[in-house]
């Protein structure tokens, strides 16, 4: 039971931020915009996040604990938008190839969080206290079986994820704007020509997308590392995997991060865990795991799914 | 209307062309000393040194400030070369590849480098081609022996090599940990390189002398042995110690870089301890009990010392170990509740004056650990 509850903490680590991240690429091909730039997204807002906690942490303001995480969700939410709004100038107003000014973000990001650290800190690291860490909430952590299991050694960020999940669902399927959301995704024309302005909506699409990624940059770290080094381990692309496993659908994206993140949780941890470490399997297998998994179910799986019909084409006003 | 626009712009452009070639006003001071005579090709650099460069040093895969071997390097060469007023700079290649290297180093030398400190195993091919290229310039290669791919070393007169007694540090850190107290410990390397293997063999070795020191039985000590495969920070390293630390493990001894700070997060949560590596890491945690230190700053500093008395020590292979004073712990910063500076002093006075001989063969192709512990029980996995 412990071994159980211990892989499913972990797991949350893994999956939560690739949930985000992945639901932030949905928003953005629900609309018809590619989203390679998911990597660089993260780690600008995990750079601008922990940066803002480092900087706070190190002065005389008293904002700790959970306000300060919320503070940096808020500035990682913000400086994902702001990297989004050039993806979305590219993509939409110059008509340009998305997935070009979405590598040039991931080639931007990286470096431009090197610079910066070094400008405005010292060292390429930013070192940040982990002052978030919830070892047991409230009431729910004392429950037993399910205490162990969700409401211990804990983030707040992991029930913001699914608050988001819920909600982008609701948004997606069950509002008007959400409607428009995926009318300009599959055919911008139609949608154009019963008044929604393809435009704006793109924009909206892109942008929560950016706010999303940034949100999800600083989730994948807090847990993670005492520092943060430049880098999100390439996690941003395993969202872009996982969006294409879920289907651009988010409760199939949920099921996928979890799958997902669990696999890599009993992959990552099973040296720790004696029952799978005795079984004398070699390390290489277990990280091999998530992967080749991930492979079988989407060749099963891959014929039903199908991306929006209009994602990667520029919107072209003429075109019948 | 476009039209007038259209040549505004064109003149607007042409005015900054001139602008920019009469900006830089090329008055280089000559470089302290000419490049290399009978130099093959004669490279035009990108950037024209305004002042001639002395000290060089061109990094391996990481920053001047990666908390390693490049940071360490480099402040030994700004501590000499700030102590004497002597002009230094360091180059970063524009790729991890033995061709980039060597540009780079061409660099250091087109701009009057006298002698480039090369930082990183990975600098073995491209220190050997450029020790032959460049006799009159003077190479310091940390961490390793200049060698042609897969062939046996060669240390030309122009040329040190610098290696670290890692397995003596490592040592110091597995002793210190069990006369500590600890029972259950870990060792997460990054990659299976020499001075990560070093580090991990030091690190049992010296497990099993206290163990042996203090009468424990057989088995009592257990080591989990794993490398993280990464020197950066990733989930998947934080999930291991995390594993780790639920399963009984208390003491984590992280000889990977970057990767040691998902340690840390782990060891932060769970309650457990970390040791650090290459340099005094306590400020980045509160759970690094002590480091495993390589005495970089120190060794660069000396060499560069040696080379201005005119005692270069060319062709020679220097081994920094616990006799020069080049590996050890940081006592002052090191966070212990029993381990004394006393019993710290006398094992390290063994280590120095050789009584004690830690084992620092790495064998061919890094592969599994081949060490006889007769208390110490090795978790290994892989």
């Amino acid at each position: 039971m412990d071994t159980i509850s211990f892989v499913m903490q972990q797991t949350f680590f893994f999956m939560i931020p690739l949930l985000l991240v992945a639901l932030g690429g949905m928003f953005s091909e629900r609309v018809g915009i590619v989203n390679i730039a998911l990597e660089g997204k993260m780690l600008m807002g995990a750079f601008t996040s922990i940066f803002f906690i480092n900087q706070v942490q190190n002065s005389d303001l008293a904002i700790s604990g959970q306000p300060l995480l919320v503070l940096a969700l808020l500035v990682a939410a913000g400086t994902g938008v702001i990297v989004a709004l050039f993806h979305a100038y590219a993509s939409i107003n110059l008509n340009a190839n998305q997935i070009i000014s979405g590598v040039a973000i991931n080639m931007f990001a990286p470096a431009f969080a090197i610079y910066a650290a070094r400008i405005f800190g010292d060292t390429q690291q930013v070192f940040f206290q982990n002052q978030f860490h919830i070892p047991s909430v409230p009431f729910f952590g004392s429950i037993p079986i399910l205490g162990p299991l969700f409401f211990q050694n804990t983030y707040f960020t992991t029930y913001l994820g699914f608050a988001i999940l819920f909600f982008s669902t609701f948004v997606l399927y069950k509002t008007k704007f959400g409607l428009r959301l995926r009318a300009c995704g599959e055919h911008p024309q139609a949608a154009d020509s019963v008044g929604i302005n393809v435009y704006r909506v793109r924009y909206a699409g892109v942008l929560i997308s950016g706010a999303l990624a940034g949100m999800g940059g600083l989730i994948f770290i807090v847990p993670t590392a005492v520092a943060f080094n430049a880098t999100v381990s390439g996690y941003g692309f395993l969202a872009l995997a996982v969006l294409i496993f879920g289907a651009w659908k988010p409760m199939r994206i949920l099921f996928a991060a979890f799958f997902f993140g669990l696999l890599q949780a009993i992959a990552a941890g099973h040296s720790g865990i004696p029952f799978l470490r005795d079984l004398g399997i070699p390390m290489q297998f277990y990280s091999m795991v998530p992967f080749v998994a991930t492979l079988v179910v989407l060749a099963f799986t891959s014929s039903k799914s199908a991306a929006p019909k209009a994602v990667g084409q520029p919107y072209d006003k003429g075109v019948r | 209307m476009k039209k007038v626009l259209a040549l505004l712009l064109a003149a607007l452009l042409v005015f900054s062309l001139v602008a920019c070639t009469q900006t830089p006003a090329p008055t280089p001071a000559p470089p302290a000393a000419t490049p290399t005579p009978g130099e093959p090709s004669p490279i035009t650099p990108e950037v024209t040194p305004v002042d001639g460069i002395f000290l060089a040093l061109v990094t391996d895969y990481g920053t001047i400030d990666d908390g390693s071997f490049n940071q360490g390097s480099w402040e030994g060469v700004v501590a000499f070369a700030e102590a004497n007023g002597i002009s230094h700079q360091y180059f970063q290649p524009a790729d991890i590849t033995t061709a980039a290297y060597i540009d780079a180093i061409e660099l250091a030398i087109v701009g009057g480098a006298q002698l480039i400190v090369t930082p990183g195993f990975l600098f073995r091919e491209a220190v050997y081609v450029a020790q032959d290229l460049f006799p009159d310039v003077k190479f310091v290669l940390i961490d390793s022996t200049p060698a042609p791919p897969g062939g046996a070393p060669v240390i030309a007169q122009n040329t040190v090599a610098v290696l670290y007694a890692e397995e003596e540090s490592g040592f110091l850190a597995g002793y210190a940990a069990v006369m500590e107290g600890h029972r259950s410990l870990g060792f997460i390397g990054g990659l299976p390189v020499p001075a990560v293997v070093r580090f991990g063999h030091g690190f049992v070795e010296g497990a099993e002398y206290a163990a042996q020191q203090l009468g424990l039985a057989a088995g009592e000590v257990s080591i989990n042995y794993a490398y993280a495969m990464t020197f950066s920070p990733a989930p998947e390293v934080q999930t291991m110690a995390a594993a780790w630390f639920n399963d009984g493990v208390e003491i984590i001894f992280a000889a990977a870089g970057g990767a040691g700070f998902s340690v840390m997060a782990a060891a932060e949560v769970a309650g457990g301890l970390v040791i650090g590596v290459d340099i005094d890491q306590a400020s980045a945690s509160e759970t690094v009990i002590t480091s495993a230190l390589k005495g970089l700053q120190a060794s660069v500093y000396s060499i560069i010392t040696d080379f201005f008395n005119d005692e270069f020590p060319g062709g020679e292979l220097k081994i920094f170990n616990a006799a020069m004073n080049g590996v050890g712990l940081p006592m002052e910063t090191s966070r212990f509740q029993n381990f004394t500076q006393a019993q710290y002093d006398a094992i390290f006075a063994l280590l120095a004056s050789g009584e004690i001989v830690v084992n620092d063969t790495v064998e061919e192709g890094f592969g599994p650990l081949d060490l006889d512990t007769e208390l110490v029980n090795i978790i290994l996995i892989g």
